[in-house]
């Protein structure tokens, strides 16, 4: 009997990587425009909810099979770079955007500017995802999801500290203030919270602070690092002055990523800059009473990071065409009309008042973000902003848990700049 | 090195194989029938060990991107090993680190030999118990680690929390030897049992006659120690240390998972800089040379431990 | 190493050695610290148990975005088994050989071998990767198993060749006059005798590859072949990228507990070859 067991898992094994094979000899031959055949596409792991069945709805209606593998997200872009630099990559990479310029300036992505100026709806998908996908003027990315930062708060904490609930913060001091008011009920609540030892976190989540007061990280076309300008200093100030006042549980300085999160569910944070993603889950749990509003500046106004996937096809794909097939679906009415449905923003601009902005009323501020969101462009963005013992997390580590924030600017623009002019060389 | 792990079986072998036989043409064809036993090994090893290693140190004369054309730059990515502050400070904490694990790896591994060398079911039982982690992951270990002591949730900082010994609110991942000694902490209870088992057999194999005729010459149970246990272990010692260095040299995944090299920065070791210079910021070929010079650093540290404990070898 | 240990153990049989530890520790104090020894070595552990509720491991039965936990059990399986066999004949084969037949260049050989421990394995596994492709093997179960045995293959060779070695010659050598062929001897007298040292490779080749997540997560780009600590780690990195503790420690606990069981029930003859492979 085990043996048998052991047979049969065996023979699966053994047919499975036969089918696998064959599936990477044969498919390139391919026929005709609707292509038919099977492509791989990659996508990180915590979006499975969202790819399964977009994945199966696609292939209810199509010849074309698109067969999903999920990738852990800490390991994405090493996993696809090993993959392209073996000409074994898949037929479609779901990508964070903001390494689309990255791919696509080595050569990993097919160009595919023709085929997405076609589209009936080219001009109406998110200017910041087009943006992100574009290398040297040509186009290797769709939009696919959107996922936008903005300020989520704990309503009751606000009630509780004295404060307005339907007045959140509109300026740095207002944020530093509220922290410190809901800090002092005591009890395990603390006023803000954010993931400390977290790169692509705080691009996401701190630089709309910057750029709500009219600073940068970057300069437009990704030559110039701006690390050390004014703007900068006033976010990592607000940050140092939260957690030195103790308006932060102490997990944000060790935390790249999972942790900060739990206690905004719990119910013990007044503040945390998160997106899309997040409000999909406090809804579901439905424990905290808790509001969205954008991301302020020094003085006012706002700002977003306009983030999510691009969907490229591989340059080594064997069958682009039945790649196209699913890219210019996932970006159509239908397939974007799910996305909303699973609460994910959609990046068509021209749907987001049919299918998007009616399901919630907190959702017009994701739209309005997006709209208007964000997003630094540099082909270097791994090693500059995402890596998590990188320049830019060192940066805010340095700042908000060492304190000398200036010293710590100095040296990050320092490195910042010799990175880009090695990268633009 | 190779003289100090290779000396036992030509005794047997060279019965085997005296002139008589070779003269009768028979220790050729055990020639021949020892290499073609080791073929598989060779050609495993060959395919899957020599030939990428052969790409490796090809790449690391190369500015070689994981992606991307890449370009001949001679001794460019070693020279530049020796300024690169990064990974300077990382040679520097894995050193850090090999010193503070290597002895107190030894003094428990020692200290649990001892303990279990009785020879009882008692014993056999702990010594079953000392070296249980030892068949456990060093990822998986890592993870258990990293949930126990996580602040305010982690069952240890609970525990610890309520008999008062910590404030469980307090993250001890957020300071320098906080991380570090978890990370050490767990590496001791993970490996020490190897240690333990592997001295146990040396000390297993001292005749008690040695220990008696000492003692009755009138040495202490100290000077016993010293003058004839310890100098009969050597060869003993010599693998549990290089064993014991080499993994410390090459720590990765335990802080990985456990520190992700902070805080800032403080807790990155030299194969996890490796990993962020391939990984992160592309560049294989220099990984490849940083990588080229851990492993003759490693091979020199090997070699050195072996000739410091090998005069005993032949007594 | 061995010469001055293997001679005397023959030369003085093995007598109870508690009379020369003994006056070391008393009796008390003996098991007082081996039961607190014992609890901190147990600590971790029972916190892992302890974790486990019914609910986590039906999440994980569940499957998600297609990921089958059974179909990952099965992955793992296989290549956990077909790298020890892999492992477990080259290394006997080659420890063999190294102690008992040694031939021009087998020294050299044995060296190479050791040379395997030296390497930072995230120095070549880019070049690995490209090796995979160029013979057909990559995204392929058998082509990981046998890149795990090949790495597993310094210890093996090194506890079979001493576990070899530790055999009186003149085993052999009767065996030999018998009328037995080399190999026939290694079969019938040789490997009875090193049995222990089998096991033991054996199971440091099921730990490590049972284990094994980086070389997984590289060299397999198809989830359908993802082995379980792959699988695992998907599972319970949760939704929002947020971790769910309770979920990450049911991952580890699938992982251990395997090789806890199997380490229980054959840990005397485990034991016994690690005692006898790594000095003799």
């Amino acid at each position: 009997m085990r043996r048998k067991t052991l047979r049969t898992i065996a023979l699966s094994v053994a047919a499975a990587t036969a089918v696998a094979l064959s599936g990477c000899a044969g498919g390139g031959g391919g026929g005709d425009a609707a292509a038919g055949g099977t492509v791989t596409l990659w996508v990180r792991d915590y979006q499975e909810a969202i790819m399964k069945p977009l994945a199966d709805a696609f292939n209810k209606s199509h010849d074309t099979k698109v067969k999903v593998t999920l990738v852990p997200a800490g390991e994405f872009v090493q996993k696809l770079g090993t993959a392209a630099a073996g000409n074994n990559a898949p037929d479609i990479a779901s990508i964070d955007l903001v390494f689309t310029p990255y791919f696509a300036s080595v050569g990993a992505l097919a160009d595919i500017t023709d085929k997405v100026e076609a589209l009936d709806y080219a001009d109406d998908l998110s200017p910041a995802h087009v943006a992100q996908g574009q290398y040297e003027g040509k186009t290797y990315s769709v939009p696919f999801t959107g996922d936008v930062s903005v300020l989520f708060y704990n309503k009751t904490l606000f009630a509780e500290a004295g404060l307005d609930p339907e007045a959140p913060p509109k300026t740095h001091q207002e944020i530093a203030d509220a922290a410190a008011r809901i800090s002092a009920l005591g009890d395990g609540k603390y006023g803000y919270v954010f993931s400390g030892a977290c790169g692509g976190c705080n691009i996401f989540s701190m630089t709309p602070l910057i750029w709500a007061s009219g600073g940068n990280v970057l300069n437009e076309d990704g030559t110039k690092a701006l690390l050390d300008s004014q703007e900068v200093t006033d976010a990592l100030q607000l940050y140092r002055d939260m957690w030195a006042n103790g308006d932060m549980p102490e997990l944000v300085q060790t935390d790249n990523g999972p942790n900060a999160g739990t206690p905004f569910q719990e119910g013990k944070i007044g503040m945390k800059g998160d997106g899309t993603f997040f409000l999909g889950t406090l809804a579901s749990e439905g424990t905290v009473d808790f509001g969205v509003t954008p991301l302020p500046g020094k003085d006012g106004g706002s700002a977003s990071f306009a983030g999510g996937d691009n969907l490229s096809i591989t340059s080594g794909s064997k069958n682009p065409d039945g790649a196209w097939e699913f890219l210019e679906w996932a970006t159509g009415e239908e397939a974007q009309t799910q996305l909303a449905d699973a609460s994910v923003l959609p990046i068509r601009m021209d749907l987001l008042d049919d299918i998007y902005i009616p399901k919630d009323p907190r959702y017009q501020v994701f739209a309005d973000a997006l709209a208007k969101g964000f997003v630094p462009y540099s082909t270097v963005e791994n090693e500059l902003f995402n890596d998590n013992n990188g320049i830019w997390a060192t940066l805010i580590a340095e700042s908000v848990f060492g304190g000398d924030i200036e010293a710590a600017q100095k040296k990050a623009q320092k490195a910042a700049q010799a990175l880009l002019d090695e990268a633009n060389d | 090195m190779t003289s100090t792990l290779l000396p036992p079986a030509p005794a047997a072998a060279a019965a085997l194989s005296s002139p008589r036989r070779r003269r009768t043409g028979l220790g050729r064809r055990r020639q021949l029938t020892g290499a073609l036993l080791a073929l598989p090994a060779i050609a495993l090893l060959g395919i899957f060990f020599l030939w990428p290693l052969t790409r490796t140190v090809f790449m690391s004369f190369f500015d070689w991107p994981m992606l991307g054309a890449a370009e001949f730059a001679g001794l460019d990515n070693y020279a530049k090993a020796f300024t690169d502050a990064e990974f300077l400070r990382a040679v520097g904490f894995t050193l850090v680190y090999t010193a503070l694990t290597t002895p107190l790896l030894l003094v428990v591994g020692f200290g649990l030999a001892l303990l279990v060398s009785r020879r009882t079911r008692a014993a056999r039982f702990f010594q079953t118990i000392y070296f249980l982690p030892v068949v456990i992951g060093l990822a998986s270990g890592s993870f258990l680690w990293l949930f126990m002591w996580q602040s305010d949730v982690g069952p240890t900082t609970q525990l610890l929390g309520s008999l008062g010994l910590v404030d469980p609110a307090k993250n001890i991942f957020a300071d320098y030897w906080g991380a570090l000694l978890i990370v050490v902490g767990m590496v001791t209870w993970k490996v020490a049992g190897l240690q333990m088992l592997l001295l146990l057999s040396g000390l297993q194999s001292i005749p008690v006659e040695v220990n008696e005729a000492a003692r009755m010459d009138g040495a202490t149970g100290w000077q016993v120690f010293k003058h004839v246990t310890l100098p009969l272990l050597r060869p003993t010692l010599a693998l549990v240390l290089v064993f014991s260095v080499a993994g410390s040299l090459l720590a990765f995944d335990q802080f990985y998972i456990l520190t992700t090299g902070g805080p800032a920065n403080s807790t990155i070791t030299a194969v996890y800089q490796i990993y962020r210079t391939s990984f992160i910021q592309f560049d294989l070929g220099y990984g490849a040379a940083l990588s080229l010079l851990l492993m003759l650093v490693l091979g020199l540290v090997s070699a050195v431990q072996m000739l410091l404990l090998r005069n005993s070898d032949h007594s | 190493m061995s010469a001055i240990i293997a001679t005397p153990i023959s030369a003085a049989p093995r007598r109870p050695e508690a009379r020369s530890t003994q006056p070391v520790l008393p009796r008390v104090a003996w098991w007082v610290i081996s039961v607190c020894l014992a609890v901190l070595f147990l600590y971790p552990l029972w916190v892992m148990v302890s974790q486990i509720s019914v609910e986590d491991f039906l999440s994980f039965a569940d499957g998600a975005g297609g990921l089958s936990v059974a179909s990952s059990l099965g992955n793992s399986i296989f290549v956990s088994v077909l790298a020890t066999a892999v492992t477990v004949l080259v290394s006997t084969l080659a420890g063999y050989a190294f102690s008992r037949l040694p031939f021009p260049g087998s020294k050299a050989v044995f060296f190479v071998t050791l040379i395997t421990f030296m390497v930072p394995f995230q120095a070549i596994i880019t070049p690995l990767y490209l090796v995979l492709r160029d013979i057909g093997l990559s995204n392929n179960l058998v082509g990981l198993s046998l890149v795990i045995a090949t790495f597993n293959l310094p210890l093996g060779i090194f506890l079979m060749r001493n576990s070899f070695a530790a055999i009186p010659a003149t085993l052999e050598e009767a065996a030999l006059i018998d009328g037995s062929s080399t190999l026939g001897a290694l079969w019938r007298i040789m490997l009875p005798v090193a049995l222990p040292g089998v096991v033991s490779t054996a199971l440091l080749a099921f730990f490590a590859a049972w284990n094994e997540f980086f070389a997984t997560l590289i060299l397999i780009t198809d989830q359908a072949q993802y082995t379980l600590p792959v699988s695992l780690g998907i599972l319970s990195a949760g939704t929002n990228n947020a971790v769910d503790w309770g979920l990450m420690q049911a991952g580890v606990a699938i992982t251990v507990i395997p090789c806890i069981v199997i380490y229980l029930v054959l840990q005397k003859y485990y034991v016994a070859g690690l005692l006898s492979g790594s000095v003799k």
